[in-house]
């Protein structure tokens, strides 16, 4: 019994790095041009966001809390971005940090301050950022005018043959990392998931890390919108709907607890590479895309179930 | 007295290294009261729970009716005729009162899976009857006041054991009277004498004696977890069942006396008549620089309150807290922090312990801000930081990396010394600091106090028993009933017997 708890806790810890080694393997089998280059830039462009809103999210997920509007919020800021990118330009994008702070910090106030859980919280405001993103375009995606293109479209341009939409995504990764690894706050943010109430009593002002979680989760949701925006060169309002499923699906394959006190968003970031490159061999496969969502969920529960196992109430009752 | 109808021989509990309760003999006659007298954490309610079926013993062997008896629940124990009346009251509000008497006991009232709700409240009158309330059964229990609650309790247990043993059953009363006024303990004295008449065998545990000496035949008096007298109750002593209770001092040396600090004039800490209406009233004490002061009292006396506000979990209704003659108020423990307070907290694993994280960040958890170098934190400074208090405070472990839930309860706990005295904090509020500590760690918990006064800390503790709290501190206030009832000096070598100070507690 123990000896099965001990080894299925091993294999969470390398259940990221084991599944993403099996992923390619497999698929380069199925289907050799899967590991080619065209493919393989094909793949980084479509990381990109998902690795902004599923790294944010993490820190949600790291204090035991849940964003179930992420996926919406990307929708809106999507469709903001998609429509005032011919006004503000490339200054779109800090505009919308500004205002992922701003709809992050209005959740994250609404969980500390009134003390409801997280998931009721987000379960109705995602309403309202699907208002929003629905307002803007109620008649379906709006491309970014034609004149306009030329302004956007070196975010998906390359460098040295990678897409400059993932060294965006890279670079945003590891100012994640250093939130997460070198500041009070994240710290914070762990040990609120490891044990708020101890955490409380050791003086941390825990309702501070909560909302930091949820601004530096808008933050990175609305970034992840805007780069939708400049990766579709349109305002999609229906962008965000399957998103909140697959980023919470790459954070769980990452090895993170969803009890929140552990993980790590480098962790998430491969969790992302694996889940999208699922997903796109699937496409290239031919494989009915009706099925993806399916297999994210499935991917979800398994690794929760694999997680799950190592938590510290297995320790604290040895 | 009749047969003898319980009876324990060696009866012991031990949760790990820990012995909670160890050899005791107990014998229930029929018609018997036994009054159950000791400090929090001397097992009463241990041996309880382990008669009850809450919990089985890790040794010795009890019988029943001159027959082996094992209990594997409550209501196991129930069923065979013993029945426990709870400290924390055990009736669920939302229910009416009769589905409270025959909770888990409805199937008697069943019909193809329907419930016969009028002949269930019929027996439930019955049952009240037996103990003398009048009371609509169909009431929901959270409409009607404490006192008519605790009847209905016993009124449950009651009609349960004499389902199962008329006669001879075996009633545990758990503190049944803190939430009774005068007259309601003399009407609960009136069912005690009438169980006692048919038969059943009462055991009562209460905190104060008087009650004691006017309801039971026989006392028996527990500390530390072991039987240290049994007197038939007319020829028991006030001050000699306080010296069994207390037991004897331990020497000064346990605590470190010797490095007692003597405290100096500076007023660290003032509370000045502090209240938390319905909890403790009027509260004023003053802290020095290098001054450990003791908090004395049971459980429930306002000691533990006054240190929630201390730390800031609970806002005091009246009053003012004073640090370095500066009024400061706080509405939670990261302010009560900023402000120069923190504790180590009574529950280590739900509110000490970060459990899943590891040692350098438990003990660097409450001074992260002076970690820091060129605006970020430091992981050098972190580890170093824990390192220096790993090789301080002796805590046994593999690296400062290593998760604190793998510690020992005392390495855990100096894990936490650790991170209080890292903090910077002026006013440390030690709150049971050596509760499931062996007795090695609690000596070195004592030295690492002694250390603090010297440094200039000014300390708070509630000991985790009397004699702790005497020996660690050098001036104690007594809390009775949410006032403070006396105050003792304890300088070295003069320190005041416990059977003085118990005499406020109680």
């Amino acid at each position: 019994m123990k000896q099965k708890k001990f080894s299925l806790s091993n294999l969470s810890q390398y259940m990221v790095v084991i599944s993403i080694v099996l992923v390619f393997l497999v698929f380069t089998i199925l289907n050799p041009t899967f590991i080619s280059a065209y493919s393989l830039q094909n793949l980084l462009v479509e990381v990109s966001p998902l690795i902004l809103l599923a790294g944010g999210l993490s820190f949600i997920i790291f204090t035991g809390g849940i964003d179930l509007g992420s996926g919406a919020m990307v929708s809106a800021t999507c469709v903001i971005s998609g429509l005032y990118v011919s006004r503000f330009g490339n200054w779109i994008i800090p505009i919308m940090v500004v205002i992922g702070v701003l709809l992050g910090m209005l959740n994250g106030v609404i969980v500390t301050k009134l003390k409801i859980p997280s998931f009721i919280v987000t379960l109705c405001t995602q309403n309202l950022w699907a208002f929003i993103a629905l307002y803007f375009c109620p008649n379906g995606s709006v491309a970014v005018g034609m004149e306009y293109r030329k302004e956007i479209t070196w975010m998906t341009s390359k460098i040295a043959g990678i897409p400059i939409i993932f060294l965006f995504a890279v670079v945003v990764v590891i100012l994640l990392y250093i939130f997460q690894q070198y500041t009070p706050s994240g710290r914070a943010i762990f040990a609120v998931g490891a044990n708020i109430r101890s955490t409380r009593l050791a003086g941390v002002d825990t309702d501070k890390a909560q909302i930091m979680a949820f601004v530096v989760s808008g933050a990175c949701s609305s970034l992840a919108g805007a780069l939708y925006a400049y990766k579709q060169k349109s305002a999609v309002p229906t962008i965000g709907d399957a998103l909140t499923l697959s980023a919470i699906a790459s954070i769980a394959l990452g090895g993170t607890s969803m009890a929140g006190g552990r993980g790590s968003v480098l962790r998430t970031t491969i969790g992302v590479i694996t889940i999208t490159a699922i997903t796109s061999g699937l496409n290239m496969m031919g494989v009915d895309p009706l099925w993806k969502d399916i297999i994210i969920g499935v991917i979800l529960i398994v690794a929760v179930y694999l997680n799950s196992d190592t938590k510290g109430r297995d320790i604290i009752v040895k | 007295m009749g047969e003898v109808l319980f009876e324990t021989k060696g009866v012991g509990k031990t949760y790990g290294s820990n012995t909670v309760l160890h050899d005791i003999d107990m014998k229930i006659h029929s018609g018997e009261v036994i009054g159950l007298i000791g400090e929090n954490g001397a097992g009463k309610s241990t041996l309880m729970k382990l008669i009850s079926g809450v919990e089985t013993p890790s040794m010795g062997e009890m019988f029943y009716m001159g027959k082996p008896y094992v209990a594997t629940s409550i209501i196991n124990a129930n069923k065979q005729g013993i029945g426990m009346v709870f400290q924390e009251q055990s009736l669920v509000a939302n229910l009416t009162v009769a589905q409270n008497i025959y909770l888990g006991r409805e199937k008697k009232y069943s019909k193809a899976g329907l419930v016969n709700w009028a002949e269930m409240n019929k027996d439930a009158k019955k049952a009240l009857e037996r103990v003398d309330i009048k009371l609509e059964p169909g009431k929901k229990v959270r409409d009607i006041d404490m006192a008519t609650r605790e009847m209905v309790e016993i009124a449950k247990v009651l009609d349960v054991v004499t389902e199962a043993a008329e006669g001879h059953a075996i009633i545990l009363l758990d503190e049944p009277t803190t939430v009774l006024s005068d007259d309601e303990i003399q009407e609960m004295y009136v069912q005690i004498r009438k169980m006692k008449a048919a038969g059943n065998g009462i055991v009562f545990i209460s905190h104060h004696l008087d009650e004691i000496l006017a309801i039971t035949d026989t006392i028996y008096v527990f500390k530390d977890g072991e039987e240290t007298a049994v007197f038939p109750t007319a020829e028991a002593n006030i001050d000699v069942l306080y010296e069994k209770m207390v037991g004897r001092a331990t020497t000064g040396e346990f605590y470190v006396e010797a490095q007692q600090s003597v405290p100096s004039d500076k007023v660290v800490l003032e509370v000045d008549d502090l209240s938390l209406f319905g909890v403790f009233n009027h509260i004023s004490f003053k802290l020095h620089e290098g001054e450990v002061l003791g908090l004395a009292g049971l459980d429930g006396s306002g000691a533990e309150d006054v240190c929630n506000c201390l730390v800031g979990q609970v806002a005091p209704t009246e009053g003012r807290i004073l640090i370095e003659g500066k009024e400061v108020r706080f509405g939670n423990s990261y302010q009560a922090r900023k402000a120069g307070i923190l504790s180590v907290p009574k529950d280590r694993r739900d509110e000490g312990m970060v459990s899943i994280l590891s040692i350098e960040d438990n003990i660097t958890i409450s001074s992260w801000e002076h970690m820091k170098s060129k605006g970020l934190l430091s992981g050098k400074k972190i580890r170093q930081t824990a390192l220096k208090w790993i090789k301080e405070a002796g805590i046994k472990c593999t690296g400062p990396k290593e998760r604190i839930s793998q510690l020992s309860g005392g390495n855990a706990q100096k894990v936490i010394f650790a991170r209080v005295l890292e903090s910077g904090c002026k006013v440390l509020i030690l709150n049971h600091p050596t509760r499931g500590v062996d007795v090695g760690a609690k000596q070195e918990i004592y030295r690492l106090v002694r250390e603090m006064t010297a440094a200039g800390h000014a300390i708070i503790v509630i000991g985790d028993t009397l004699d702790e709290c005497l020996g660690l501190s050098s001036n104690v206030i007594v809390f009775r009933d949410g006032l403070i009832s006396g105050s003792f000096d304890c300088p070295v070598d003069f320190k005041p017997s416990q059977q003085e100070v118990v005499h406020f507690m109680m």
